[in-house]
């Protein structure tokens, strides 16, 4: 399914080329931009970050599955979450448009690294603004911010809690294995 | 997800966002604004303010709801309340109407108050 879904993406993209048309209107000449992805989604789209999947049944990750077929986007995120509460891995798999596919792999390598609680500040702008994303494809930073969330949440739910690091952790983990 | 039927949600939709449209090319022709522009198709409305932003509302028919693109205050989504017959979203529990009053206003600088709860 993904794979398909980036075959018809890719060929998508690439007839619609980076191009401003200039027009004489009057005395003056008037720039008008054809719709075009900005050089950083291209670059997503073409190099994604961190795309694959982790294990759903591992107590140390947590998936976060958002959006809906019908309207067009779809977001699996997993992180894998060490007993300190730091993100140690983490993947992505989209089903969508370039924005899409750009605003998850972004994510995940701002994520990588970051404490459970960090990777909650990130906003929607944040992505929007990384990515230059044009007013109408807003939607897909959002719906990335809601993917690490949904993800984060999953692995709390899993863990009965917040996280905490050490002892109490492995406790937890203990008795989920038990 | 909205437990709207198809036809109301259809109805509602387009009511909503035709009279946006409409009430949005009054002010842009009554105002003379520099680099104002609206345009209404396929379900898509988009109003242009120049350097103030471009502001983009949507059908979004699968779930039933508005969606909005603001340069403002980002992306939103809006269910419709049969109850008091306005779209609210989600998390801030405010209407579109009250949103777009408030942050066009700003943004020309004059009180408007569109036909829209």
């Amino acid at each position: 399914m993904f794979s398909l879904a980036k075959q018809f993406a890719f060929t998508s993209m690439r007839q619609t080329p980076a191009v401003r048309a200039a027009t004489i209107v009057g005395s003056r000449p008037v720039l008008s931009a054809k719709r075009f992805y900005h050089e950083r989604v291209i670059d997503h789209y073409e190099n994604p970050r961190n795309m694959g999947s982790l294990d759903k049944s591992d107590p140390t990750v947590g998936t976060g599955l958002v959006g809906a077929p019908a309207c067009g986007d779809v977001m699996r995120l997993q992180i894998k979450v060490d007993d300190g509460g730091k993100i140690v891995d983490v993947k992505f798999k989209t089903f969508g448009c370039g924005s899409a596919i750009a605003s998850s792999s972004y994510i995940t390598e701002r994520v990588r690294g970051m404490s459970l609680d960090d990777a909650l500040k990130i906003r929607n702008t944040d992505i929007a603004k990384e990515l230059c994303l044009p007013p109408v494809k807003l939607h897909c930073s959002m719906l990335a911010e809601d993917a690490i969330r949904s993800a984060i949440k999953d692995f709390r739910t899993k863990r009965g809690g917040d996280v905490i690091h050490g002892a109490k952790a492995s406790a937890a983990s203990q008795s989920m294995a038990a | 997800m909205s437990l709207l039927s198809d036809s109301i949600y259809y109805e509602k939709s387009s009511e909503t966002l035709e009279r946006l449209t409409e009430s949005l090319e009054d002010i842009g022709d009554q105002m003379e604004i520099d680099d104002y522009d609206i345009e209404y198709s396929s379900g898509v409305l988009t109003l242009r303010l120049g350097i103030k932003g471009t502001y983009v509302i949507n059908k979004q028919p699968p779930n039933k709801q508005i969606w909005l693109s603001s340069p403002v205050s980002g992306p939103e989504r809006y269910d419709f309340d049969s109850e008091h017959g306005a779209w609210f979203c989600r998390q801030k529990d405010e209407s579109l109407g009250t949103l777009l009053n408030r942050e066009i206003s700003d943004a020309l600088g004059v009180e408007i108050t569109l036909p829209v709860k």
